[in-house]
């Protein structure tokens, strides 16, 4: 028998939303959206995949190791010995125009700057300016914090001491005379990297901010001096130095060191010719069976070359397709029965 | 019906599970891996730094949960839509402001970690690695409940595909099936009834109902009957068993 309620002050409210009567949609797998939908990603796919090959494929790279790890490869005689700025070169031909605009890249192997205690170890404050981290660095740092007389390092800390300081030059041989590659080192950190995140102390001239402090441990020249051409590209917006400071996340990476200045001789890019690279060769990689190589690369919509992209679509593309004619079958053959 | 055949938390259901989400962890990494080794951006400066890879790991992780989880919603109300759209834009939004300049100039110690988003999200080839490893997590599932659909539908399958229209949700916790409101708020039950079998299924898979001795009223519709249970005296706590089950699994 129905007990009849008697309204109660904790009844809920005959609302939509209280009783649950929203109204609803209900979305459904039904046979006429998947398997179109299968199909049109399909194509979708491979088309994209298509345009990434191709644009993938037209961009040219050259890569040139020179870690000089076994006699006979260039530059082995300054792996081998413990003299600083040991010179060697690298020489190579271009057979065809190499199109501009053409990034000259580092590229190291098995260098983990995703560790994490390296990648902690770095004072925030001190590269954004604040000179009274200059004198006390922060803990993070250590054991790059302090000298072995007590002084304070300034940049401190594991990624600062480790920053890459192999130099090159490029030239060209063309009918008997060489000719120096112009190179520009201006703007290839992050925007946002030169702009905010590192500051120099506001102090002129710079080099007085860092009286009482010493240079990190592996640099040849302090934070002021690291480019005696540029007075605008020293202290802690060196552009080498952002460029370093943005820890790559894998352990075989590139980094920009320069790009060809498309004046002149260069502005449609590299010509073909015979080419020398002057390498002054100071960091040490073999220790840790690391490898040093220098990469020319042009770019496109899409960044480097990467054909991974390209024919991963491809592939999925293709499968899609594949599936979608599963599916018609299936669905054609086990028609699903809809008498009720 | 399902839950009395122990179809959905069995062992091979969690192994299923199990493969599902080892394969979408590895996607996750591999393809963003693969696709950003030796990358760089369009104007040749580089991407691969550990905070940006790490946003686009998260990106693609959110997105594809989010999709898993409207794939999983079986009836989309105002309030579903709201909270899953807002979770969705609210992340990038989130994102976008932990890794902007203005929290920077605040709070420069905590978000140390700012530019990634900006430097990465204006890049073409991480937009196409986001949506290719969104569709490849994604696409599986959809296929492979497409497929099962038609191969082996269970009950509440059957019930969706019969019912391709818009409908009200009906209350009393049904909260994943269309359930039995309009027959519920339809008052039928207030009657009594003479014992027949009146059913609102013929489909076979309701066999369990039919094998039970007949002192049970063999209505697969009863299930709803033990919400009642105040109304009606003579009920045996089976047809219950079923409906707490449809209550708790889907």
């Amino acid at each position: 028998m129905v007990k009849q309620e008697s309204e109660s002050a904790n009844r809920p409210d005959n609302t939509a939303f209280t009783q649950q009567r929203l109204p609803a949609w209900q979305p459904i797998l039904s046979a006429g959206i998947v398997i179109p939908g299968f199909v049109l990603i399909g194509l979708a796919f491979i088309g994209i995949g298509v345009a990434l090959f191709v644009t993938s494929r037209s961009i040219q790279v050259l890569e040139l190791d020179y870690t000089g790890d076994s006699n006979g490869s260039p530059c082995s005689s300054c792996s081998q010995s413990v003299v600083t700025n040991c010179k060697c070169s690298l020489n190579f031909t271009l057979t065809t125009l190499f199109q501009g605009p053409v990034f000259f890249y580092y590229g190291l192997s098995n260098y983990f700057q995703n560790y994490r205690r390296y990648g902690a170890s770095k004072d925030d404050n001190q590269l954004y300016g604040d000179l009274s981290y200059f004198t006390s660095p922060s803990s993070s740092c250590s054991p790059y914090d302090y000298d072995s007389s007590k002084k304070p390092i300034v940049p401190c800390g594991s990624i600062a001491n480790s920053m890459f300081n192999d130099t090159f030059t490029l030239t060209w041989t063309v009918n008997g005379t060489t000719n120096n590659v112009p190179l520009d080192g201006k703007g290839i950190a992050w925007w946002t990297d030169y702009n905010i995140k590192y500051r120099n102390p506001s102090v002129t001239p710079l080099k007085n901010a860092f009286n009482g402090t010493v240079k990190p441990i592996n640099w040849a020249k302090p934070a002021y001096e690291l480019d005696a051409s540029d007075p605008s590209n020293n202290g802690f917006v060196n552009q080498d130095f952002l460029v370093w400071m943005r820890r790559a996340a894998l352990p075989n990476f590139r980094k920009l060191y320069r790009r060809i200045d498309a004046s002149g001789d260069y502005q449609k890019g590299l010509p073909a010719g015979n080419y020398t690279i002057d390498i002054a060769y100071n960091y040490p990689v073999r220790a840790f069976n690391g490898a040093k190589k220098i990469v020319f690369s042009n770019v496109s919509w899409m960044g480097g070359r990467n054909e991974f992209l390209g024919i991963a679509y491809l592939v999925i593309g293709s499968l899609c397709v594949v599936m979608s004619i599963v599916m018609l079958i299936v669905y054609a053959k086990f028609k699903f029965p809809d008498e009720e | 019906t399902d839950c009395q055949k122990n179809q959905y938390f069995n062992k091979k259901a969690f192994v299923s599970y199990l493969i599902h989400g080892c394969y979408c962890s590895l996607i996750i990494f591999f393809i963003p891996w693969a696709s950003m080794n030796d990358a760089v951006r369009n104007d040749g400066k580089d991407i691969v730094s550990h905070p940006s890879f790490a946003f686009l790991l998260q990106t693609c992780l959110l997105i594809v949960v989010h999709t898993q989880l409207s794939l999983d919603t079986y009836y989309w109300t105002a309030v579903n839509h709201f909270f899953v759209w807002l979770s969705t834009i609210g992340y990038f939004a989130i994102s976008v402001t932990m890794y902007s300049n203005g929290m920077f100039y605040v709070f420069p110690s905590s978000f140390p970690l700012f530019g990634a988003a900006r430097n990465t999200l204006n890049q073409p080839n991480v937009w196409l690695t986001i949506f290719l490893t969104f569709l490849l997590c994604i696409l599986p599932v959809v296929a492979f409940r497409f497929i099962f659909i038609q191969l082996r539908p269970t009950i509440n399958d059957k019930t969706f595909l019969s019912s391709i229209r818009r409908s009200t949700r009906s209350g009393y916790a049904f909260s994943h099936s269309q359930g039995y409101g309009d027959l519920v708020t339809s008052r039928k039950f207030l009657i009594k009834r003479p014992l027949k079998m009146t059913a609102l299924f013929t489909q076979t898979d309701s066999s369990i109902f039919q094998n039970q001795p007949q002192h049970y009223r063999t209505i697969v519709v009863t299930v709803p009957d033990c919400i009642f249970s105040g109304f009606k005296q003579d009920r045996t706590s089976t047809s219950c068993e079923s409906s707490l089950c449809s209550w708790g699994f889907q």
